[in-house]
């Protein structure tokens, strides 16, 4: 198996975009190609979960070629639920990895406020089991909000700890200029205040409206090359050290521990056994909040902290700028939004935008390895990569 | 003999117990101030409803466009029994509501229009007016009806109004859904917020000048982009209309 | 008309499934649809619950009581409730009733109540 370099990477800023979905897309894209420094590609995968069913389009990735004019070039949409993006970078890895491909350009994008916020939530709610969940009115939000009830219960994490990770991510987006929330928040103003519950209302009971991402529009994209396109570019060489997805049952309660996500564990062990190293050496991490409680849970479950005790390690200040390992400096999908396709490619945006050191205020010092996990469905389908920084 | 013709144009207000200022803490940890709106202050709010007119997004180009005219026209004495309140964050407007009493036990929700988003501003906002109609006027229920989804999400679902369908709307003319005086009470607890009285500092700074609001909602920066994407997804077309807009030939 | 929810028991091993899967989970089998149904319990306790804030379109009510029930013989599903004060581990006992409604269609899923 050859080795994987990014090459290039690109973002638009997360909001709502009214721009066609194929633009959002394309303009990432072209950041990419641009930082990397290339006009011809030899495969293009697009990462998008709802391009049919919102924005009445198929076929995303023959339109992004097109749009590039990157023809000949072999194209597939890859649709994953919210880890169309990491499967995306999955498939463009193995693109290379195998030597059929020399130059892979993956991006990612999504388009959902093109409908509003309530066709929005069934639009994601699709993802979950037709028969035995989605026709109940289950959305996201509930399935995160039954399991924070549960994890609640079993391991002490209360409203401030969720409330905690909401400041953290929020406020961190601020330092990141592409992030869709740009508005500061205080734990006084949505927990402590008289006015906290109002302004911080139940979206799913346990969870409020600051415990969940925003509905956002955005596109990013990474260009892969191999080790000898790689030195040829000439750019910083951050390699894909490694990968690993794994899958569970589609229904979440079928599952044998329902605070279990065992396809976050396995993900994760996958991924370091194939860049051979542990989690203890990860400099920095993006993990998937779409729901505050998912960044306390994976952070158990990727090995950073023992079970039960992330919610500790964020008390004391362990996943912060500074701390031991600096969990989604970027505001994580919290403060930087959660274009559902795009977010996968997204977090490896950041990673490598912090191992080549561009981070700004948010730069983790001398970042190494670097960490994504992008979270399927409600814990049925992750795919989690490990980067590092070679000199 | 000259008729007085301002005389008969101009309705006579009802004096209506003006609304007791209020302060909350927003998610920002920033304080908004909500108070009551004088005649005189009117034009410092028009300019900033003005640029809303033109963001086709959210109905903010329809509330703003029917908020303007409902202010001018309560400026000018050509409404009869409005009243209109401000969120202030900082001296800066956040958001601007207004309504009209019908008679002593009926009043008219009119619009509720948020120049700062995510903070749930417009929710405080609009329970304050129903907290000026229900607890300051007196009324027994409410009239309201929503332009945009998310109105009707937050306020039809959210209070769980009840319907009053065979009374238009004096707003577009459309079946009216009511906030009862049990509704409200039923709603207080989780929906109205506030302390009293403000703090003189707070205040002063509220009613020394209404500010610009630091980040209004914005035009789309190409103003055909949403259009085309809809309902031309080849964009060709509207490309080559937007080119000419801007003097440019499409073979350019 | 009596309505039940099926598990699927495969008649190979035993194993019983909800919901319905091609291949049974445990032994792999994978003849072609060889389960047997059979009805689902009603009774059971609370797993875990949430009360739904945020509806999908489709929905005209402020919120939605949904939880995840360990039924009486050891399978867990999700359903709707209509419990006002739920608690993780209380019984309950489900019914089966319209739990979404589509423009042309009515779904018919588990509601629970408090036993």
């Amino acid at each position: 198996m050859r080795d994987v370099y990014v090459a290039g990477i690109g973002i638009t800023t997360f909001t709502r975009l009214e721009y066609p979905l194929v633009e959002i897309a394309s303009y990432a894209s072209m950041m990419a190609l641009r930082d990397a420094g290339v006009t011809e590609v030899d495969q293009v995968y697009v990462a998008n979960m709802g391009s049919p069913r919102v924005n009445h389009q198929t076929a995303l990735a023959s339109a992004v070629v097109d749009s590039l004019s990157l023809m000949p070039a072999g194209a597939a949409a890859i649709e994953n639920g919210p880890a169309s993006g990491a499967a995306a970078i999955k498939a463009g890895f193995q693109a290379v990895a195998s030597g059929m491909d020399d130059v892979v350009l993956v991006a990612g994008a999504e388009r959902m406020r093109e409908v509003n916020n309530l066709e929005a939530t069934d639009f994601v709610a699709t993802l979950t089991h037709p028969l035995a969940e989605y026709i109940y009115g289950v959305t996201l939000p509930a399935h995160a909000a039954m399991f924070t009830r549960l994890y609640m219960e079993r391991y002490g994490v209360t409203e401030r700890h969720l409330a905690m990770v909401s400041v953290k991510n929020q406020n961190a987006a601020l330092a990141n200029e592409w992030a869709h929330l740009q508005q500061p928040i205080t734990i006084e103003g949505i927990l402590d205040s008289p006015e906290a519950m109002t302004n911080n209302p139940y979206v799913a009971e346990p969870l409020r409206f600051f415990d969940a991402c925003p509905v956002s529009d955005g596109g990013a994209a990474l260009v892969l090359v191999s080790e000898e396109k790689a030195r040829e570019l000439g750019r910083p060489l951050v390699r894909i050290s490694g990968i690993g997805q794994a899958t569970d049952t589609h229904a979440v309660f079928e599952r044998d521990e329902p605070t279990d996500l065992l396809a976050v564990r396995k993900a994760a062990n996958d991924a370091f056994a194939m860049a051979g190293i542990t989690p203890q050496d990860v400099d920095v991490a993006e993990l998937h909040d779409a729901f505050t409680i998912l960044e306390i849970v994976e952070s158990e479950e990727v090995g950073f902290f023992p079970r039960g005790e992330g919610h500790l390690a964020l008390e004391k200040g362990e996943t912060a700028l500074g701390g031991t390992i600096p969990i989604n400096v970027g505001g994580g999908l919290k403060g930087r939004g959660h274009p559902v396709g795009a977010t996968g490619v997204a977090q490896a945006w950041e990673i490598v935008t912090q191992l080549r050191g561009d981070g700004g205020t948010r730069q983790v010092e001398g970042a190494r390895v670097g960490f994504t996990c992008n979270f399927g469905g409600f814990g049925n389908n992750v795919v989690c990569c490990t980067f590092v920084r070679e000199s | 003999m000259s008729v007085d013709l301002e005389k008969i144009l101009r309705p006579v207000d009802t004096p209506m117990k003006p609304y007791e200022p209020k302060y909350m803490m927003l998610a920002s940890g920033e304080a908004a101030v909500v108070r009551q709106v004088d005649r005189d202050e009117i034009p410092d709010l028009l300019r900033h409803v003005e640029p809303l007119l033109h963001v086709e997004r959210d109905y903010y180009d329809v509330v703003a466009a029917r908020v303007y005219s409902e202010l001018l026209a309560h400026y000018r004495h050509r409404y009869q029994d409005q009243y209109v309140l401000a969120v202030q964050i900082d001296g800066e407007l956040a958001a601007i509501v207004n309504g009209r009493q019908v008679t002593p036990d009926l009043g008219m929700s009119l619009h509720t229009l948020a120049l700062r988003r995510g903070l749930r501003v417009g929710a405080h906002a609009f329970a304050a007016k129903m907290e000026y109609h229900i607890d300051t006027l007196g009324h027994d229920e409410v009239l309201i009806v929503a332009e945009s989804p998310i109105g009707f999400r937050r306020w039809m679902i959210e209070y769980r109004l009840e319907k009053r369908f065979d009374t238009p709307h004096e707003l577009g003319g459309v079946p009216s859904w009511a906030l009862t005086r049990e509704l409200f009470d039923a709603a207080r607890a989780t929906l109205v917020v506030g302390r009293r009285p403000v703090p003189a500092d707070l205040l002063d700074k509220a009613m020394d000048a209404i500010l610009p609001p630091s980040d209004p909602p914005t035009p789309p920066l190409d103003p055909l982009a949403a259009t085309r994407s809809m309902y031309d997804p080849t964009g060709t077309s509207l490309m080559a209309q937007r080119w000419e807009m801007e003097g440019r030939s499409a073979d350019a | 008309m009596d309505r039940n929810i099926y598990a699927y028991v495969c008649r190979r091993c035993g194993a019983s499934h909800y919901p319905f899967r091609m291949v049974c989970k445990e032994c792999k089998q994978n003849d072609f649809f060889e389960f047997d149904t059979v009805p689902l319990p009603r009774t059971g306790s609370l797993v875990t619950w949430t009360r739904v804030h945020n509806l999908p379109a489709q929905y005209e009510v402020a919120t939605l009581g949904i939880g995840i029930v360990e039924l009486e013989n050891g399978m867990r599903m999700l359903g709707q409730l209509e419990i006002d004060e739920p608690e993780i581990g209380m019984a309950v006992v489900g019914e089966v009733d319209v739990v979404r409604r589509e423009p042309y269609d009515s779904y018919y899923g588990m509601v629970f109540r408090a036993a």
